[in-house]
């Protein structure tokens, strides 16, 4: 037990020196947001039905998908760190376990386990009491399975297959998450949860509550043998993923722009980490679009090659961030375009498979042939051009390759702003989609050439912007891509309102959420409210109106509680912001006026 | 023309509150072959990093053979190999991909190209390894790659920064013949290390830096005396209270 209490203090020290700063402000507003969530869990214990082991189980996917889409979730205690120490695994697994305890997320959690307490006084004292252990054991089996999943895709991204059968079913189930209005109106329409959601691991904790104390038992065997396999994958970790090795191309290009493209091409090919990525946008395309069908609504499905050009341009939307101070050659061989040659090598790995999949999708539903081809066309040249340009402006610092350790899926320490900076970019490439998707809505057929028109222009203009970035700035995207920090305070921002002191991702982030908070807030959340109270159910995209009658005004109020936290955290981050720099004006002030009195007391 | 390989003039760098660099100047005359010795933090990266255009600096100039690297990169760039430490390779090709695509991205002709990647491979002995990825390599053989991708385009000054440090004694001497050729050749190179053996077996120049200065500067002889340069060096940068305490429970 002294490894497991030394690495929980460990885990203790390194989280109260990150509390501080921009780290702290982002856990504050996480943590906001979780305890709502865990609020609306317990609240489900006090409803009838399956409800809240449907819950459960969206906490359990949650703890399995999170850390996917996050960069391989919560690596503060790394266990390289302790591989010179010669412990044996069970020993270390089990001392990491105990750390991973430590935490925002555990603590959420188990506050989100407190409705078993609240299930189980329903049932009498018998079942409050086991409602205790229940709720530690359900914690050990959601943090257990998280790190399984992690160590597994760690594993499987050591090889090409792995690599692409893991993103692929990532992208599964991140578009069945995605789409899980699908799923609550499939069940609501059915009136209940499907049986055997309550037989998940993540149910038994409720069983047991409920008096079937096997399923106490079953937790304990489940979390031994988890433990079991987490010790054993972790031994395995040690080395680097391999890449491939076999046969190599013979080399064609004869020119500087050729040598970009292939260069780059031979990157996609070979790097497993753009393996990974290129087949989940592949699964979230189709799957996004087709699951609709499960309640008979074909209308979606022309909508996966337009979908995965987008996730494939969030994908890579930190392209210079990830391959890390490689830059250096750029910046010494200038002359040629480091630009032009990414985009033409992103088209050529993306635009096959969209149009691919825009055509097929759309020939099998008979769909908006207009639409949809404008849209593709479109979002290909948005995506071409904002991921060169983003990737320039708003890079974020990534793990030089040859250093990205165990772990393949983490390709930058600061996995937060990665993750906000992929979720911007979802949201910017549908812009450059909107005005021919409105020639396409209003005049059919015209919209391809408007698609054709803007996608170029976004092409050209954008990747223009991009490598005037890249040549004014490069040896300083250098030293932020070296140091992780951005060469500190030099130039006064040029943005208009956004106070100095927010980085381009949180400038980025408070953008998105206060353009975007409307969405959760009205038409779903305060519309939804008011079409339930109408009595007008099965509205179009309204969810409130689809799900089951106890759930119709929760739903409605957690989109508008996402909404004002949307405002709340985008408000949030610009105030602190500017107060942060208010201070930093003040001290500027004070030196000047001490350096001030210094001279002229040196003077009299 | 007179002009000096390389010519540094007050450039000066602050990361915060630490002063790293704080107006160094330093000629590196043609046809020298220059060392820079330091400690660990002295500012020796920073001072080439400034010095090659990969690291802005917050004011002075520096001029390869009379070219401003900041206000005219391109002929300055043409000019100077480059050798930086511990920075990343494109790591998914092999070293002959990097270095052909390297070549024809300073718009070399692929002929041109193929024949001197040839020779630098074989030369360096990493044609071996030929259908290994840079990502895959020790870290003596991404020091060769990396000296491989200076040399390629025939520049006339090379900067190495820490070509040594962990390459074998059997790579390292192949490095060591391949730069007194190239000064022989009447190429200019400036060389960082903290290894002054090294420095005093190769280089006819030495510069010495210390907390973001530089402490001496000149042709060998003159800056180590009638001293070793490790003594010299010891004096000049006030170490002299080297540390007696041994460990306790060793």
């Amino acid at each position: 037990m002294a490894v497991a209490m030394t690495m929980a203090r460990m885990k203790i020290a390194i989280l109260r020196h990150s509390m501080s700063g921009q780290q702290g402000g982002m856990m504050a507003s996480a943590g906001v947001l979780g305890v709502l969530l865990a609020g609306g869990t317990i609240f489900l214990a006090f409803l009838d039905g399956d409800w809240l082991t449907a819950g459960y189980a969206v906490w359990m996917l949650g703890w399995i998908i999170g850390p996917v889409f996050s960069g391989g979730g919560d690596e503060t205690l790394r266990p390289e760190f302790f591989s010179p120490l010669g412990m044996r695994p069970q020993r270390m697994a089990a001392g990491l376990l105990v750390a991973a305890f430590v935490g925002l997320a555990p603590a959420i959690s188990l506050l989100a386990l407190a409705g078993l307490v609240v299930a189980g006084a329903r049932e009498g004292v018998a079942g409050a009491l086991v409602a205790v252990p229940a709720m530690v054991l359900q914690l050990a089996v959601f943090v257990l399975l998280s790190k399984v999943t992690v160590a597994l895709l760690g594993l499987a991204l050591g090889s090409r297959a792995g690599a692409i059968g893991a993103g692929l079913i990532n992208g599964v189930i991140l578009a069945f998450l995605g789409q899980i209005w699908v799923f609550m109106a499939a069940f609501g329409q059915g009136g209940q949860i499907p049986a055997f959601v309550r037989y998940l691991p993540s149910g038994w904790g409720l069983l047991a509550v409920q008096g079937d104390y096997v399923a106490l038992a079953a937790m304990a065997v489940l979390i031994v043998l988890l433990l079991a396999a987490w010790a054993a994958l972790l031994a395995r970790r040690a080395g680097t993923n391999r890449p491939s090795t076999r046969g190599r191309r013979p080399m064609r290009a004869t020119t500087a722009n050729g040598a970009v493209v292939a260069k780059e091409l031979r990157t996609w090919t070979r790097d497993l980490v753009r393996s990974h990525q290129l087949a989940f946008a592949l699964s979230y395309g189709v799957f996004f679009a087709v699951t609709p069908l499960l309640v008979g609504i074909p209308g979606m499905v022309p909508l996966a090659g337009p979908i995965f050009i987008m996730m494939a341009a969030a994908m890579t939307s930190n392209a210079y961030g990830a391959d890390g101070t490689a830059h250096w050659l750029t910046l010494m061989t200038p002359g040629a375009s480091d630009v032009r040659g990414r985009q033409l090598a992103w088209l050529v790995a993306v635009s096959p498979i969209a149009l691919g999949l825009a055509v097929v999708c759309t020939a099998a539903v008979n769909g908006p042939w207009a639409l949809v081809m404008s849209a593709t066309f479109a979002l290909l040249g948005g995506g071409v051009g904002l991921v060169a340009l983003i990737s320039v402006v708003g890079l974020v610092p990534g793990i030089d390759p040859r250093n990205r350790g165990g772990n393949p899926l983490r390709t930058s320490d600061d996995d937060g702003s990665a993750t906000g900076m992929a979720y911007l970019m979802l949201f910017l490439v549908a812009l450059t989609a909107a005005p021919a998707v409105a020639v396409a809505v209003w005049f059919g057929w015209w919209g391809v050439p408007a698609g054709l028109v803007t996608g170029a222009l976004c092409w050209w203009g954008f990747g223009l912007l991009a490598e005037r970035r890249l040549a004014a700035d490069g040896p300083d995207l250098l030293h932020v891509m070296r140091t992780g920090r951005r060469p500190g305070g030099e130039k006064s921002s040029s943005s208009f309102t956004m106070p100095d002191s927010l980085s381009k991702t949180q400038r980025m982030i408070v953008m998105v959420c206060l353009s975007l908070g409307a969405i959760p807030l009205i038409p779903q959340g305060i519309l939804g409210a008011v079409f339930v109270a109408n009595g007008q159910l099965g509205h179009s995209w309204f969810l409130a109106t689809h799900v089951q009658p106890a759930l119709r005004y929760p739903v409605a109020i957690a989109f508008m509680l996402l909404g004002a936290g949307m405002y709340a955290l985008g408000g949030w981050l610009w105030l602190r912001a500017r107060k942060a720099d208010e201070q930093a004006g003040k001290k500027a002030a004070e030196k000047t006026e001490a350096d001030g009195l210094r001279a002229g007391a040196a003077a009299g | 023309m007179t002009e000096h390989a390389l010519e540094i003039r007050g450039l000066a760098k602050t990361f915060g509150e630490n002063v790293a660099v704080d107006h160094v100047d330093l000629i590196v005359p043609r046809g020298s072959f220059y060392g820079l010795v330091g400690q660990n933090g002295a500012g020796k990266t920073t001072t080439l990093s400034m010095a090659v255009g990969l690291l802005r600096p917050d004011a002075g100039t520096a001029r390869i053979f009379g070219s401003d690297v900041w206000a005219d990169p391109a002929t300055a760039k043409q000019l100077v190999g480059v050798l930086p430490d511990g920075m990343a390779m494109p790591e998914r090709l092999t070293g002959r991909e990097v270095l052909t695509y390297l070549g024809l991205l300073r718009g070399m002709s692929k002929e041109v190209v193929a024949e001197r990647a040839e020779e630098l491979l074989s030369v360096l002995e990493l044609d071996a390894a030929e259908k290994t990825l840079v990502i895959e390599y020790s870290t003596g053989m991404r020091k060769k790659i990396g000296l491989a991708t200076a040399l390629l385009h025939a520049p006339k000054l090379l900067v190495l920064d820490e070509p040594f440090e962990a390459v074998d004694p059997v790579s390292a001497a192949t490095i060591k013949m391949i730069l007194r050729g190239f000064v022989a050749g009447g190429g200019s190179i400036v060389l960082s290390s903290h290894v002054m053996a090294l420095v005093e077996q190769l280089c006819d120049h030495v510069g010495v830096i210390d907390k973001g200065r530089v402490a001496a500067a000149g042709p060998l002889d003159e800056v180590r005396g009638v001293a070793t340069l490790e003594d010299r060096f010891v004096e000049l940068v006030g170490a002299g209270t080297v540390t007696t305490k041994g460990l306790s429970w060793l």
